[in-house]
């Protein structure tokens, strides 16, 4: 290690939604990289550890190197020619950058999606249909007595949540911090996490919804019937135990995660848990917490939302913004054959995607923006090597409960920030086009129908 | 004669095509039918570069091709008949009011979202959130027939306010979840958690299915109305058997978490006998 | 900036400098009105148009975690009110909270020039401007809430009022915020720690603090006033929707003692009840709210209209959201944040047929027309709680013609209009003067905008110019011509130039020593690190701070 060391304080770690944001970073500026990060879980230490600055090419246009504005200039005329584009990604990049990106696809008409939409996007959904009952993890860690976690394994995809905000910590109304607790965990097998909790309820696979449904039905005080013991696993007693704890803490907190929101039943699943904390509110104060993958995949949700008016999936090549997931999520258009061109920005679909959208991404021009070489990039037509939010790059992320926190870079990279790769993207394809696209075909949707 | 419409081009992308509905067809020579705007992508294109045109308007329209990308067919569309031969895209006619749509192919998601009134009749397959809710919205159609030959997808009958739904095949998941009012009839085999949320409705399946915990089981019997329905299926050929007809069905009140004033109807295939 | 402009031969109104439609000149150099600009200016001929100020909203709900968390959940209430992009201008969705663009585009095309968002929480700051800076053309800043801080109750419950208030100017400071705002003021811990319960006396304890809500609004309003905001402390009272509230809200207003509090959207604190009954049936006490408003001089006011048709409800008075909930429907959003503020949203329908909506009604119209001061009682509708800002103009032609009002009356619930008082001040029609007052010279002075909302010399060049029209509606719906810092936005009810506007904030002093006391309490209870609690710099873009003038000796130096 040389002596040219910085330490930054006060750090925001962005590899998973707790953004822990007390990491003290040791930098080596002579080699670019973190020596140390201290307090964060050993996936951030990873994420720290594996960002230094690589030797890359600035810019690859079909596999050869090219300079950054050779390959502006070729993304902006894919852009600009596309009929149906696609811009994904999103959720490991600055709010500053998202901005830029949903800029463009208005400015094209394409369409603007985010990793939520293979993520929390059912938890979007359900809370579209019904709302949500939340607080922020301060407020959990400080006055949460009954803390129960479902279709999650905190202690491996979230390790602080329980250190930091929700197991273990003193807060000002639970003073005795994991004395004051109870702690249930719900999950089809054991885990990591399992031996965190007093209670943990085993359930059969793809059997959630039924649970939560009949601790609905309970909380309500109506019949469920004995046969939903033979269907989830789970006996009619401790359901009714687990309603009568729910029903008599004081603060109580669902988290839950792709457990729920990725197996069968979905946005069915995240809504009937979210109806059973709004349901609890009628006896005590009681929320829920979508636990969040990405570091800023929270922040995509917030930047598409205020700029659209939809979270996710959002189409815009009539000249507005038009949602409907199923119709206009990424991997729905690229299954579907439907995208004609696709900007995929701090993501790697190649690698996660269902085949069948995979060996769409290759028929079609691809654009990508990564500081790793991803599959991703190994199958764009353009690919830019850009510089890692919250480790060269400055901006804002959103915690998993919608905190907004600013990033405190460790070391400068030679490779620009997403922002200046699509600001630039953007200022070409303007020129391109003489501005936005013109909105196309009738405006707006027939008047709304009667109500009934 | 009709106007008829023969697929010349397939498109590269969605096609948006609210003007191949009756609505905007009404009285329109084949020429001008061929330059009426439709979008292709985010491009304004004409129905002529997809399709040849030819005939008169006499309230009826043929569709010839695969649809299969082209979204909002017969939207909006108040009275006459349109067929498509050959497969349709998502949105088949949503915001219907009257008239009938007939396709005799596969039909994409959303058939009927929105819906008013009128009929749509698809001999294949449909997708998924047939008559169901747009996101966000509570109820689904508010009235019409929509009949599905074929199987279909999740979520038929979302929040549907009134009307009926009749699936000949099988249907997946949460059929006729949040149901406000109306009919689903399903002859094939239902999903996993059907009625969830229901407030009202009915549920009438042919084969027996596996009913949440929030259900309970009311009683064996025959009703007037399920023959009354189910004549009309067959008027309408559906392959509806003597069995159907003569019941018994079994009832579940549903959903506790609602108002229970749902109902699933579960032909009971061995008369008589109680749970 | 460097736009020079004649706008000629327009009715000029212009209450601050006493112009009551004047045909004059208004001259424009530099983003400023100035009194003169040579021939080669670009002359604008106004002939048949009224020249006013830009509009200035007080209060309004249109940026920040909580109105994002609106916006996300009604896609369906944005489908059906889609707003095309242009060649410049971005594309959106309306409905009762539309998306950042829609929002500052639809405001310009109304005349409005300058907005107040309403209540932030502190912890959210960083979100509320970097959505505002994504709403273009206005200028705007926003009322940080304050009234539930548990750092605030601690040091307020000790006695240490000195401490109370150099914290008070140091959230201010960080946050970037424009002005205090209590909401419910000592009602959340209520909500959050005692299964979702409420305050709903003002010498009631606030468990487990040694402490009343009137001492805390006391404690406010007295720092704010030492502090020498430009805005004083502005309050949503307890109590707010509650039958027999009124009483809730003279105490208020008689706690101020003679300084200066702003008491907003005062129409849902004007409820008297039915004899006998508490709950059931509220009836109309305008009359004695306007009545103390009108003789308390330190008393500013927004109204708080409610029309009918769809609009959100969205406050961070939590409890007041739950009991909504059950009338709004079915979708409701709780959110509590840590040591501030909690959050409440239910979408709702204000409906003619319905007794308590057509009361509401009632008492904004009563309000206004029993107003005898209208600079200190002004034009809001709380949007989108009370109404959508789309609906002002519809409310500007009820105040200006007795006529149309009097149709309206007749489509309402005929129950709820006996028990108000709005059928005894059906004489009064607002004149465009008056219009002005309450829609921009009186909103700049009680927010203490200097240059805004008046069109004398040095003022910012933030110009509205009307149509004339007998439909009052029609006219207020679409200027002919915005002019924002000098620069023709609007022309000829077109879009012609992007425009960013600036963020407007204050900093007054405070001892820094206040972070000693306040570090230790974030490393405790806080979940995220003190040194990322303040918004940088950079987040303001565009900005504008607005000096404070503390009144008091021994106040801290700036």
């Amino acid at each position: 290690m040389s002596d040219n060391i910085r330490t930054v304080t006060d750090a925001t770690c962005t590899f998973c939604g707790c953004v822990c944001d007390d990491i003290v970073l040791t930098v080596d500026l002579d080699t670019h990289s973190i020596t140390k990060s201290q307090n964060a879980c050993v996936l951030g230490k990873a994420w720290f550890k594996e960002h230094s600055i690589e030797e890359r090419p600035r810019a690859l246009i079909e596999g050869r190197e090219a300079s950054t504005e050779e390959a502006v200039e070729a993304a902006a005329h894919i852009l600009a020619d596309a009929r149906f584009p696609v811009v994904y990604g999103l959720s490991d990049t600055t709010c500053e950058a998202q901005r830029v990106a949903v800029s463009i696809a208005d400015m094209i008409g394409g369409t603007i999606d985010t990793t939520t939409s293979v993520c929390h996007g059912p938890t979007g959904m359900a809370f579209q249909a019904g709302g949500e009952s939340t607080a922020s993890l301060g407020e959990i860690r400080n006055r949460a007595d009954l803390v129960i976690f479902w279709g999650g394994n905190p202690a491996e995809a979230h390790p602080r949540l329980f250190a930091r905000y929700a197991v273990t910590p003193k807060g000002m109304y639970v003073p005795n911090g994991r004395k004051d607790r109870t702690v249930v965990l719900v999950d089809v097998r054991r885990t990591p996490s399992t031996p965190v909790a007093d209670i943990f309820l085993q359930v059969k696979p793809g059997s959630d919804f039924e649970v939560l449904w009949a601790l609905r039905a309970l909380v309500k005080g109506r019949k469920v019937d004995p046969s939903v013991e033979q269907r989830t696993g789970v006996t009619l007693a401790v359901l009714e135990d687990l309603a009568a704890r729910m029903k008599a803490c004081r603060f109580g907190v669902m988290f839950f995660g792709m457990g729920l929101t990725m197996t069968r039943g979905r946005h069915f699943n995240a809504g009937a848990l979210l109806a059973l904390a709004t349901d609890l509110n009628e006896f005590t104060h009681f929320v829920a917490a979508p636990v969040r993958g990405h570091g800023n995949v929270t922040g995509a949700d917030n930047v598409v939302s205020w700029q659209t008016g939809y979270p996710f999936g959002v189409n815009l090549s009539l000249g507005y913004p038009r949602f409907n997931p199923g119709e206009f999520t990424t991997v729905d258009l690229l299954v579907r054959g439907e995208a004609d061109a696709a900007l995929i920005i701090a993501s790697d679909p190649a690698s996660n995607f269902p085949k069948a959208a995979i060996e769409h991404l290759r028929r079609i021009p691809v654009i990508s923006l990564d500081p790793k070489s991803t599959l991703t990039g190994a199958l764009s037509r353009v690919a830019f090597t850009t510089s890692t939010y919250g480790i060269n790059v400055a901006g804002t992320a959103y915690r998993m409960d919608n905190v907004p926190l600013p990033l405190r870079p460790a070391f400068d990279s030679p490779y620009p920030s997403d922002q200046e790769i699509l600001t630039a993207i953007r200022a070409r394809v303007s020129e391109l086009l003489g501005g936005n696209r013109l909105p196309v075909g009738p405006v707006g949707p027939s008047p709304a129908r009667s109500a009934s | 004669m009709s106007l008829e419409f023969t697929q010349h081009t397939l498109p590269t992308v969605p096609v948006e095509a609210e003007s191949l509905s009756m609505a905007s067809l009404a009285g329109l020579s084949a020429v001008a039918a061929a330059k009426l705007t439709i979008v292709h992508g985010n491009r304004a294109a004409e129905v002529g570069d997809f399709f040849h045109v030819a005939g008169a308007p006499d309230g009826e329209v043929h569709i010839s091709g695969d649809l299969s990308r082209v979204k909002q067919v017969g939207a909006g569309m108040g009275a006459g008949r349109l067929v498509v031969h050959g497969r349709a895209g998502m949105h088949l006619g949503t915001r219907m009011t009257g008239g009938e749509i007939v396709v005799e192919g596969d039909a994409g998601d959303w058939v009927g979202s929105d819906m008013l009134g009128g009929r749509i009749i698809v001999r294949g397959n449909a997708g998924h959130l047939v008559g169901s809710a747009v996101r966000g919205e509570r109820m689904g159609m508010q009235g019409g027939e929509i009949l599905v030959f074929g199987s279909a997808g999740n979520e038929v009958g979302g929040g549907m306010r009134r009307g009926l739904v009749a699936i000949g095949g099988d249907t997946g998941d949460f059929t006729g979840v949040n149901m406000f009012a109306g009919t689903v009839a399903v002859l094939g085999r239902m999903g996993a958690r059907p009625g969830a949320g229901m407030k009202r409705g009915t549920i009438l399946a042919m084969h027996p299915a596996e009913m949440l915990p929030t259900f309970s089981y009311a009683c064996t019997y025959r009703p007037v109305f399920v023959r009354l329905y189910l004549a009309h299926l067959r008027a309408l050929g559906f392959p509806i058997a003597d069995a159907h007809m003569a019941g018994p069905y079994r009832r579940w009140c549903g959903d506790a978490i609602e108002l229970n004033r749902g109902e699933v109807l579960v032909l009971d295939t061995n008369s008589g006998t109680p749970p | 900036m460097g736009s020079l402009l004649r706008i000629v031969n327009g009715r000029v109104y212009d209450p601050a400098n006493g112009i009551d439609g004047e045909v004059r000149d208004v001259c424009v150099r530099d983003g400023r009105i100035v009194a003169d600009v040579p021939p080669e200016a670009r002359r604008i001929d106004v002939h048949g148009m009224v020249v006013m100020p830009g509009g200035i909203d007080v209060h309004c709900h249109i940026a920040g975690t909580k109105v994002n968390l609106a916006r996300k959940v009604q896609p369906e209430d944005h489908r059906h009110d889609v707003h095309p992009r242009t060649r410049i201008t971005r594309s959106g969705t309306g409905g009762s909270v539309p998306s950042t663009f829609a929002t500052g585009y639809r405001y310009a095309a109304l005349g409005y020039t300058t907005a107040m968002e309403a209540a932030v929480t502190p912890l959210g700051a960083r979100s509320t401007l970097e959505e505002l800076n994504d709403t273009p053309v206005l200028d705007k800043g926003f009322f940080v809430l304050v009234g539930n801080n548990v750092l605030l109750f601690r040091l307020l419950q000790e006695g240490r009022f000195e401490e109370f208030r150099h914290a008070l100017a140091w959230w201010l400071s960080v946050t970037r915020a424009y002005a205090p705002k209590l909401v419910n003021p000592g009602a959340d811990e209520a909500w959050k720690g005692h299964r979702n319960a409420n305050i709903t006396d003002l010498d009631a304890k606030i468990d487990p603090f040694n402490l009343t809500p009137r001492q805390v609004i006391a404690a406010f309003i007295d720092a704010a006033n030492t502090l020498g905001l430009p805005h004083p402390v502005h309050i949503h009272c307890n109590n707010l929707g509650h039958s027999g509230n009124y009483e809730t809200t003279l105490e208020t207003m008689r706690i101020a003692e003679g300084r200066r509090a702003h008491i907003t959207h005062i129409q849902f604190h004007s409820y008297g009840s039915v004899a006998g009954k508490s709950r059931d049936n509220p009836t109309s006490k305008a009359s004695e709210i306007a009545e103390f408003v009108n003789t308390h001089p330190n008393i500013t006011a927004d109204v708080g209209a409610v029309m009918f048709g769809r609009s959100t409800s969205m406050t961070a008075d939590a409890p007041l959201a739950y009991m909504l909930r059950q009338f709004g429907g079915h979708k409701w959003i709780n959110a509590d944040t840590e040591m501030e503020s909690g959050c409440g949203i239910v979408p709702f329908t204000y409906q003619d047929r319905v007794y308590t909506n057509a009361l509401q009604w009632a008492i904004g119209l009563e309000l206004f027309l029993r107003s005898e001061d209208p600079w200190r009682m002004v034009f809001s509708t709380d949007h989108p709680n009370g109404g959508t800002f789309m609906t002002y103009p519809a409310l500007i032609r009820l105040l200006m013609d007795r006529e149309y009002r009097k149709q309206q009356m007749a489509h309402v619930n005929q129950l709820a209009l006996d028990h108000s008082g709005l059928r005894d001040c059906m004489d009064r029609e607002y004149s465009l003067y008056e219009i002005a007052i309450i829609t921009r010279a009186g909103p700049a002075r009680l927010l203490g905008l200097a240059d805004k909302g008046h069109l004398g010399v040095g003022a910012d060049a933030d110009i509205t110019i009307y149509e004339e029209n007998a439909d009052k509606e029609a006219m207020f719906s679409a200027p002919r011509y915005l002019i924002k810092d000098g620069e023709l936005v609007i022309e000829d009810h077109e879009f012609r130039a992007e425009h960013e506007g600036r963020i407007l904030h204050v900093a007054p002093g405070y001892d820094s020593a206040i972070e000693q006391v306040i570090e230790p309490f974030f490393e405790d209870y806080y979940s995220i690190r003190f040194a990322n609690y303040p918004v940088h710099e950079s987040y303001l873009h565009h900005h504008q701070l607005v000096p404070t003038v503390p009144g008091t000796p021994g106040a801290a130096a700036t």
